[in-house]
């Protein structure tokens, strides 16, 4: 029962996704949702827009994401915005 | 009836200053300005922005989601330009281009915003005169060996980063009873030519060792940073700032190749203050 075999950019990719979700959790519970579904807009999306060969373009996704992603893990951050396009994204996904 | 003698005489005068304009004599203010001869001159400038960028949203482009670096050309008429590589690219993006994106601030080289690479020369943009010569193009090209953000914006980071880990402020633990540090004229003069650093990042990325080694190594802005401060007689911490650059990468990374002191926009050398760097952790 071996795993998928990933490559080091991909799990490159899933660390900064698992990062991510973990910052939602210190976040306050009135906001979870919204930083939750920030989050998995954001990587979602990106990640249907670039072919998983551009391995150039990923690497530029991960840096800004991990730009962000300090930003966002700041205590002071409490709260965030989401837009119309993210809800009704999540709607269709459900 | 003087009060309204007065204030019809005030009017009139008012009126006289109000229709004098700039020109001196009716010759003066009868000239046609001078046409100057139209001098086109082609900019090479490097293009790239990713997909999901606001100005260039990717259903503009399905097929190549991430489009590939590109050199664009723009033509513009010098006689019609301020002298510096700024007024051009701020006449291409008020004129022909909006989408083109550098950064730029002061526009006299005092906050290093514009630092791009002009003909192979890192510098700024606001105090590289532009070359008069239409015949050949100008090629324009953000700081080298940095990621991009957009276009002529470099991902700088991991440069405030480095400049952050020496700890470029002033740290002493007895300070003076009252008033303020006092220093004297000499250690003063210590100073000069390493507090002027505006952090363009010029130097260190013409830094071949910088290139290579970015992550590890300093690079020469920030290590004239680290001397500035273990120069300065009233910091107090200069053994632990020193402790710090005693490895084999921060700062022994620097070969002296002295790309940096050649580059500098401001007419620092970096280079020089490594060297006394290396010389004071020699003498340790």
């Amino acid at each position: 029962m071996s795993a998928l075999r990933r490559s080091g950019l991909q799990k490159d990719v899933l660390n900064l996704y698992r990062r991510a979700l973990r910052m939602v959790k210190t976040k306050p519970p009135s906001t979870q949702d919204k930083f939750s579904l920030y989050i998995r807009y954001t990587f979602r999306t990106n990640a249907s827009s670039v072919s998983p060969r551009d391995v150039s373009a990923i690497e530029h996704l991960m840096r800004k994401g991990k730009r962000q992603l300090e930003m966002y893990e700041h205590l002071s951050v409490k709260d965030c915005w989401v837009s119309e396009e993210m809800r009704s994204w999540e709607k269709d996904r459900a | 009836m003087s009060v309204l003698n007065q204030a019809a005489r005030r009017l009139a005068k008012a009126s006289i200053i109000d229709v004098r304009s700039f020109a001196t004599s009716v010759r003066r203010l009868q000239a046609e300005p001078l046409q100057k001869p139209v001098l086109n001159k082609e900019f090479k400038i490097y293009r790239w922005a990713s997909f999901g960028s606001p100005c260039r949203p990717t259903f503009e482009n399905p097929d190549e989601p991430a489009k590939k670096p590109n050199l664009q050309s723009y033509t513009i008429d010098l006689n019609q330009t301020g002298p510096m590589v700024l007024d051009a690219l701020i006449k291409i993006k008020n004129e022909i281009d909006p989408t083109l994106t550098f950064r730029r601030s002061c526009r006299e080289g005092i906050c290093g915003s514009c630092a791009m690479n002009i003909n192979g020369q890192n510098t700024l943009a606001c105090l590289c005169r532009i070359d008069r010569d239409a015949s050949k193009d100008s090629k324009i090209y953000p700081l080298p060996h940095m990621y991009i953000v957009k276009d002529l914006v470099p991902d700088l980071t991991q440069f405030y980063k480095q400049y952050k880990s020496i700890q470029p402020y002033l740290q002493n633990d007895n300070p003076p009873e009252k008033g303020e540090f006092l220093q004297s004229q000499e250690d003063r003069r210590k100073l000069d030519g390493l507090y002027e650093c505006i952090l363009c990042a010029c130097c260190s990325t013409s830094c071949p060792s910088y290139w290579w080694n970015q992550d590890e190594y300093l690079g020469p802005a920030t290590l004239m940073q680290a001397y500035r401060w273990i120069a300065d007689s009233r910091d107090g911490n200069s053994a632990k700032r020193k402790e710090y650059l005693q490895n084999e990468l921060s700062m022994y990374r620097c070969h002296t190749i002295f790309n940096c002191s050649r580059t500098c926009p401001k007419g620092l050398n970096p280079a020089a203050a490594i060297a006394k760097i290396k010389l004071d952790l020699a003498a340790d």
